[in-house]
Formats: structure tokens, sequence, C-alpha cells
């Protein structure tokens, strides 16, 4: 005779696992099921530095150059640009929109969920 | 209770130490705008201005202006640099003398041109540069430096890491240098217009202990260049 079919209930059974309390896990939670209005307290990463690259290729025309501006007159030129555009886009970027790196600190994230709570309660 | 309280406490404190307390913000609201000193703004017929200009005028009727600093002046000889320099070389609050220095320098430095225009030959008549005020924008100019320094700690350390600087920053700098290395690094009985036109006129020829310092700080930024990255901004 191959290995009886029981059922799983029967293996269970006869194994004593429900009369040793090992019973299906029940769960009943403390708090209704349902999203908090606020995020936790995250620390915000430290952004990058901006405009490295223009400035070590400055520092590269410099090297050659013997630190003479007249020679690296484009170069200097792009660093101030590239410069001139991050300063720019830090001054726009502090509202509720993503940062550079495309996440919403969380201090801005729970005033957005404040305005649209969750409703746990019908009336 | 506690908001309306702290706020009125601060107020009063505020009052009681007049001098211990920074007082950097400016008074007015900010309806008020700012005084215009340009005599060719109001000069202009009605049709050639454009529609902002035209909003400008028909705010100003309307909104409270601030009060005219001193310093602000529809001259044409008024010159903002120049100011802002001699602000810099007063000492205890003696325009006067700032000032008379200023004029003493500018005067120093078109005599020395226009000597070494005298003796030059004709064809290089053209290119000896006799305005005093070129002179000086483009000392300045060369003066400025293009990187600066910043500390900045890091796990215990601080570093020199090299940053860029605004343009107020640099232009101060140029003119600090400028000032101090007069002061400092020069003979006891020489008077400060003497030193300042020499200096001047050695920083618009890109030569000098000032374009030195420049050149100095270029060097430390790019012996430092590795730490760029510890900068957060």
């Amino acid at each position: 005779m191959a290995a009886p079919a029981y059922p799983a209930w029967v293996t269970r059974w006869v194994s004593g696992q429900w009369r040793n309390k090992k019973r299906p896990p029940v769960f009943r939670p403390s708090r209704p099921l349902a999203l908090a209005d606020k995020v936790a307290n995250r620390r915000e990463q430290a952004a990058e530095a901006t405009c490295i690259t223009e400035m070590s290729v400055m520092m590269a025309c410099w090297k050659q150059n013997d630190f003479n501006d007249a020679a690296c007159a484009e170069e200097i030129r792009m660093f101030y640009d590239c410069v001139a555009k991050a300063e720019e886009e830090r001054k726009n970027e502090n509202e509720d929109t993503l940062s550079s790196r495309g996440n919403l600190p969380s201090s801005k994230v729970n005033k957005l969920l404040k305005r649209f709570p969750q409703i746990t309660r019908y009336v | 209770m506690a908001a309306p309280s702290a706020a009125g406490l601060g107020r009063r404190l505020r009052a009681w130490l007049p001098r211990m307390v920074q007082v950097r913000w400016s008074r007015y609201s900010p309806s008020y705008l700012e005084p215009e000193a340009k005599k060719e703004l109001y000069e202009k017929p009605l049709e050639e201005l454009t529609e902002e200009e035209k909003e400008k005028m028909e705010l100003k009727a309307v909104q409270p202006i601030k009060a005219a600093p001193p310093t602000l002046s529809s001259s044409v000889f008024n010159d903002p640099m120049i100011s802002k320099f001699t602000n810099m070389m007063m000492k205890s609050g003696n325009k006067v003398l700032a000032r008379s220095l200023m004029a003493q320098t500018l005067e120093a430095i078109k005599r020395k041109q226009l000597e070494k225009y005298h003796k030059a030959p004709e064809n290089e008549k053209e290119t000896i540069e006799c305005n005093p005020y070129v002179i000086f924008h483009q000392a300045l100019k060369n003066c400025q430096p293009i990187i600066g320094l910043s500390n900045i700690t890091k796990g215990g350390k601080t570093y020199q890491v090299p940053v860029p600087l605004k343009d107020n920053r640099k232009r101060f700098l140029a003119m600090k240098w400028l000032i101090t290395e007069c002061r400092e690094n020069k003979h006891r009985r020489t008077l400060m217009p003497e030193k300042l036109s020499q200096e001047l006129l050695l920083a618009f020829n890109n030569e000098g202990p000032i374009i030195k310092r420049k050149h100095v700080l270029h060097k430390m930024a790019e012996a430092n260049r590795a730490y760029a990255h510890f900068r957060w901004w």
C-alpha cells in the first residue's frame, strides 16, 4: 500500500499539535487597521555638492596654465554659469515640490497628510 | 496664552536692551518702495515707457517710499564700487578723510598714467589706459578670487573645502586684501594714496602682492579639491 493521502487536519490532529496549543495565529488588532496621518521622522540626507565637474575642469586648466586667469577664461565662465544655475535651483526648490533627489522631507509629507486625513468612522 | 505673552515679552526685552539684541532686519513694512535715483527714468516721455515701468510709476503714486540713504546720489560721478571702497577705508566714521584719500588716489593714478603716456612712443600711446576709474574697476576685477575655502567639520576634524563664492563676497575680499596690503606691508612714511595707487596699477597689470595672494588661495583650493564632496550645497 502507498503512503495513504490523509487530509491535512487529520495529520495535524494525530500529531497532537492542537492540544499543545499550536493553533493557527489569530490576529486581534489593538487599533483599527488604518494608515496613520503621519510619517516617521526621518533625518533628511544631505544633498550632494554641485558643480564639481566644472570645478575640477577649471582646476586642471589652472594647473596647466600656472593659475593664469586669462588663459582659463572659458572654464571659469562655465563654472560661474553652473554656480548661478545651482543657486537658482536652490532658491526655487524650497516649495511643495520634490527635492533634487526625488523625495519629500517628512515634515512636508506630514503637512499634506494632515490636510487629507484617513476617515476611520462614518457618521 | 503662552504664545502672545512670549512675543510681548520679546518686544519688551528688545526695547529694554536696545544694544544687546541684534537688530538687523528692516523697520520698513514690505509695502515701502525703494527710492529711484536715476534721472533718465523721469525724463522719459510717457509713450516710451514699457509696461512694467508704467506699472511701477503707478505704484509709486500709491505706495510709500523709503527714505533715501545719504550715499544714494543721481550724480554722474557717483560710483557704487568707489563708495563701497571709501566706506571700507574709513576709520571711526571719518568719511571726509576717506573720501579725500580716495580722490587723491585717483589723482595719483591719473598722474602716473599721464606721465607714462607722455613718455611713451607714438605707437604705444593707445595702449596706455589713463582713466583712473577704468583702472580701479579692472584692478578690482583682477583681484577677485574665483573660488574660496570654507571650514567644514566632519567626523571631528575641520577641513578646508573649496567652495564657490558669491559676487558680494568676491568684491569684499578683493577690497579687503587691497586695503590690508596697503596698511600693513608698506613703509611707515608713505601716504595711503601713494600706496593705493601703486597697488592698483600693479593689480591692473596682473602683478603685485594681492594677485599673488589670490593665486595662493587658488593653489590651496586646488590642493584641497579632494574634499570638495564635503559640501552639501
